[in-house]
């Protein structure tokens, strides 16, 4: 089967017939997996111990946030399609390997219900009037759907696409090989392919707003069943696209760093993602503002109990505090260089900052709700996230970067220079 | 520039051939004083060794004026009379940054504009001298220093390069 | 595209400036007459006093608030179009940047008369801002009204001054094409512009910062217009998605009015093969993403009035759809999300005609959409005791109507005088293209 439309050169004639393998190191492939098992049996005893409800609402912290890190990546590519952006050919497939912790999310989604008594603080709680939508078999159907679909249209997305970005008919890779034959099947006319991509693209975006609305809703705002916000949703989704776009420039900067593959960052391409990095720092402080301004200001204490107990409460204000300055003040700032904007190991770390900084968001919003006020006036001092909150959260991150390496050592030519640069689109 | 510099312009038809023609000129020893344009180019920025534009810190201080008049007006606004309106603070943070955010954006554009009047060099009584009209509608426009012996030589220069109309040298 | 030349472009814009016949003068007189009859209404209102409009307990805010983000709503697309969507670099926008740009400039300065005209006293306008007086009174600045004040000014600074450097380069070309005059009065226009390297270098530079500042104004004027609303605790304007709502409407609205313009434009200067049918279809996709994420808030707004079981949220929504003015919702409702879902069929966005239509019933629909959030909400809320009805009088329409034809006057007066297409953009784009 030929290659469609493509204009890269063919690197030696091993590779006509056979891409080699991606070089990892064999620490990266050793380590998180061993975290990822530890985590897993260090969970399980902190759920089963004196207080389960921190250990779920790590679990679902972490949850919320690998997710929405994930499907915003994946919103990358399928938003650089759709506007038919030229720029990011090799940022989009590197983009779509977040794409792979899609299952893992969903898995974790249905084990999140066995601590169901933990997680749902409403639970027993006199919800007047809400209890048909707030209830766990509806709550949990609605959202299994949600992820369901949008898990579905993202990998529609990604079959299409990788016909383009798939080289060649190698089969060394399991995934590829299963790929290929099916690739055989189908049609091979490059503008009904990227049609088709153009409609899921569409799609997938428009689920992402509406799912990650919904479980913003859902697992977040419930949290405290008797305070409501309007822009929740749409504030949910927003976050998760900042998260996204700063994984991506983690992800793509290490491997432009990584001697051992070819992928290729151009500094105007670093630039151009990072300026979109910028903005979405912005468009985040500019939602955020929008419902703090709009609460404050209002006064009504239905609305004010939630924002003040986290802003304005210890321990609670010195985490919301940090948010705001590592979110928005360090962005703003740092980002208006454009030096820094062309250094791959400059945005790692600031990337990397703001990706924590978006964790500890997820965290604040979610522990008041569990940990009750009561249990830091007895208990002075005890600061909220400790060693636990770091295991598990590494423990998630090992299972995102398991997801990832799975993808790029079944697809290595999105490693190699020039990966995706295939097709002109028009 | 000696006071008895001539300046010969030639005109050029797009900007593919200017860019030859500066390189041809400027191998030649001769200085490519400007070029006028209709349109920008960055390449032709580089040729002529232009700097990069200044501009960018004029709107960053007006900027950083802005974000602090705007707290400035509004917290010594708010605190002549001291007056507790609807219950909020006297100072109050939170709705202040919105008069200090436009107040950025407002002195962040006026520095903007003094760039621009002041690094763009306008307004300009005198840009018809080496200037050829038809440098804002279609064709590019070269200007070369030179002194009154090499006129006749640099002219020649020019129209071997494809400069199109006939070349005008002024002081 | 490809065969456009520098010259054919400069030649197909500066026809337009030839002398206009008598039906451009007749349409002139009628609108001016138009814009006569809404001052007439408003000298008659500051004689007789603003009782002669329809506000009154328990509406006080009617079709002047509902101008007023109406026409601030219309301004932003013409920034979407020149500043953000320079920023991302969509080729697109140069054939229709100028003209959006202007009718952001008079949108502004017509939207800035409403908060005026809603005065009454006019002659007070003083008191609202921060001038030094005996008294040492100075303006609230906790105050979203106060916020709006800044806010608007400051909009309309950057946006004249943005349009008007981005016409430096235009009017010099004017001004080495014509004679007499007209050469004398470009020639102060254009400030001496000739075109040099270092000139394009700082100007290019201060373009982009332009656009980079106007991106966040934009965003932030109209949420600031939002506020005036979410900041009270009027049921169904105390809700925090109103910032993010109202910037997306107002994109919305916008976009139909820059097709609503451009298209007649289009043809009556033969501007075909500058602004093409996919500059329009690009507009018309843009409108469809618009009118999803107004569609989006419609129902979380509905939803959340559910979720907070609070009886008088609820009530104010059931009554939005249901009460006195549902008709008002449905049309909102209709025009706004369901009628643009047509620029989903290729065959609607690809017709002009189709495009016409279409922008017109969702600008009538985003201005029953201020009508519902405004006049609807206050005229409904806590106390049945305090329930009322709004319906605007002859005074109101007349300076709505007098708004309208100031607008279009304004328009028509710059397409026939100043370069309605952006020569040098133009001429950008198909430098970059060949």
């Amino acid at each position: 089967m030929t290659p469609i439309d493509t204009i890269d050169t063919i690197d030696t004639i091993d590779t006509i017939i056979k891409e080699p393998p991606a070089k990892f190191k064999k620490s990266i492939m050793v380590i998180p997996p061993i975290i990822a098992i530890a985590g897993i049996l260090f969970f399980i005893f902190f759920a089963t111990s004196a207080h389960p409800e921190k250990a779920w609402l790590v679990y679902l912290t972490n949850f919320l946030f690998f997710t929405a890190l994930s499907a915003g990546g994946l919103l990358f590519s399928t938003l650089m399609h759709f506007t038919k952006a030229k720029w990011s050919h090799n940022l989009a497939g590197i983009a779509e390997s977040f794409a792979a912790f899609f299952p893992v999310s969903f898995i974790l989604f249905i084990l999140l219900f066995i601590g169901q008594d933990h997680v749902f603080t409403w639970i027993g709680v006199d919800l007047h009037g809400k209890g048909i939508w707030l209830n766990i078999p509806f709550l949990f159907f609605r959202d299994f759907i949600a992820f369901l679909i949008l898990y579905c249209l993202g990998f529609a997305y990604l079959y299409q696409t990788l016909k383009f970005r798939l080289k060649n008919a190698g089969k060394e890779t399991w995934l590829k090989q299963f790929l290929f034959r099916r690739f055989e099947k189908t049609p091979h006319d490059p503008e009904k392919i990227k049609h088709r991509m153009t409609i899921f693209a569409g799609w997938y975006m428009l689920a992402f707003a509406l799912v990650f609305a919904l479980t913003g809703f859902d697992l977040v705002m419930s949290m405290d069943p008797h305070w409501y916000s309007t822009l929740f949703g749409a504030y949910t989704f927003i976050k998760a696209i900042y998260a996204g776009f700063g994984a991506i420039i983690i992800l793509a900067s290490i491997l432009h760093l990584n001697p051992n593959f070819s992928f290729n960052l151009s500094s105007s391409q670093l630039r151009d993602m990072s300026t979109l990095f910028f903005g979405f720092s912005i468009v985040w402080g500019d939602f955020f503002y929008s419902q703090f301004v709009v609460i404050w200001y209002g006064n009504i204490p239905e609305e004010t109990a939630y924002i003040i107990e986290r802003t304005m409460t210890s321990p609670w204000k010195w985490l919301a505090w940090t948010v705001f300055i590592v979110c928005f003040i360090m962005p703003f700032i740092i980002l208006l260089s454009r030096k820094i904007k062309e250094s791959p190991w400059c945005m790692i770390v600031v990337s990397s900052f703001v990706l924590a900084g978006l964790w500890i968001e997820h965290f604040l919003l979610l522990g008041p709700s569990y940990l009750d006020h009561e249990y830091f006036v007895h208990n002075t001092g005890i600061f909220p996230i400790s060693i636990s909150e770091l295991i598990i959260s590494l423990t998630f991150l090992s299972l995102l970067i398991i997801a990832i390496l799975f993808y790029l050592k079944q697809f290595p030519e999105l490693l190699k220079k020039g990966s995706g640069e295939v097709v002109q689109w028009k | 520039m000696t006071t008895d510099a001539i300046i010969v312009t030639g005109l050029f038809k797009n900007q593919k051939e200017t860019l030859a023609a500066v390189e041809k000129i400027q191998k030649q020893g001769w200085v490519v004083t400007e070029v006028h344009s209709p349109i920008p180019s960055k390449s032709l920025a580089k040729a002529l060794g232009r700097k990069k534009s200044k501009i960018g810190w004029f709107t960053l201080v007006g900027g950083i004026i802005g974000f602090f008049s705007g707290f400035s007006l509004a917290v010594f606004t708010a605190t002549r009379w001291n007056l507790i309106v609807s219950g909020k603070p006297i100072v109050s943070w939170i709705p202040f940054f919105v008069i200090a955010f436009e107040c950025t954006i407002l002195f962040a554009v006026l520095g903007n504009v003094l760039g621009v009047l002041t690094q763009v060099g306008l307004p300009q009584k005198d840009y018809e001298k080496n200037y050829d009209p038809e440098c804002s509608g279609t064709l590019y426009g070269i200007e070369v220093a030179s002194t009154k012996e090499n006129v006749d030589s640099l002219k020649e220069l020019l129209s071997r390069a494809g400069s199109l109309k006939g070349q005008r040298e002024n002081k | 595209m490809s065969q456009l030349t520098f010259e054919t472009i400069n030649t197909t814009v500066l026809n337009t400036l030839a002398r206009p016949g008598k039906i451009y003068w007749c349409i002139i007189a009628l609108l001016f007459a138009g814009v006569v009859l809404g001052a007439s209404c408003w000298a008659y209102q500051i004689f007789v006093g603003v009782g002669v409009a329809g506000m009154n307990t328990p509406v006080h805010w009617g079709t002047y608030l509902i101008n007023f983000v109406f026409w601030v709503g219309i301004a932003h697309s013409g920034t979407l179009i020149s500043a953000i969507l320079f920023l991302f670099r969509a080729g697109w926008r140069n054939p229709i940047a100028r003209a959006a740009e202007t009718m952001t400039v008079f949108a502004v300065c017509i939207a800035g008369l409403f908060p005026f005209i809603h005065l009454g006293r006019v002659w007070l306008v003083f008191y609202m801002l921060p001038i030094p007086n005996q008294r040492t009174l100075w303006p609230n600045f906790q105050s979203p009204l106060i916020f709006d004040v800044i806010a608007i000014s400051t909009y309309l600074t950057v946006s004249s001054l943005f349009w008007y450097t981005g016409l430096i380069p235009d009017l010099a070309i004017i001004r080495d094409r014509s004679n007499g005059i007209k050469k004398k009065i470009f020639k102060i226009l254009s400030l001496g512009w000739s075109g040099t390297t270092g000139q394009w270098l700082n100007y290019t530079r201060a373009y982009m910062l332009f656009a980079g500042l106007a991106t966040p104004l934009v965003i932030s004027v109209h949420s600031v217009v939002s506020w005036d609303f979410a900041l009270s605790v009027t049921p169904g304007w105390h809700t925090t998605i109103f910032a993010p709502y109202f910037v997306a409407g107002a994109i919305h609205s916008g976009l139909a009015m820059v097709l609503t313009l451009s298209i007649p434009l289009r043809k009556i200067f033969k501007y075909e093969s500058l602004i093409t049918i996919n500059v329009l279809e690009n507009i018309a996709k843009t409108i469809v993403f618009t009118g999803i994420i107004v569609g989006f808030s419609y129902g979380t707004e509905v939803f959340i009035s559910w979720y907070s079981q609070n009886i008088i949220e609820m009530e104010t929504f059931r009554w939005r759809a249901f009460g006195h003015y549902a008709p008002e919702y449905w049309i909102m409702i209709i025009c706004n999300t369901i009628i643009p879902l047509f620029f989903l069929l290729k065959k609607c966005r690809t017709n002009v005609i189709w495009l016409f239509i279409i922008s017109i019933f969702v600008n009538i629909g985003m201005w029953f959409e201020r009508f519902v959030i405004i006049a609807g909400s206050v005229a409904h809320d806590f106390l049945p005791n305090a329930w009322g009805h709004y319906r605007p009088t002859w005074v109101e329409g007349g300076i709505m109507l007098g708004a309208f034809c100031l607008f279009f006057f304004l328009f028509l007066l710059f397409v026939k005088h100043l370069p309605s297409v952006s020569m040098t953009e133009m001429k950008e784009l198909n430098h970059k293209t060949e």
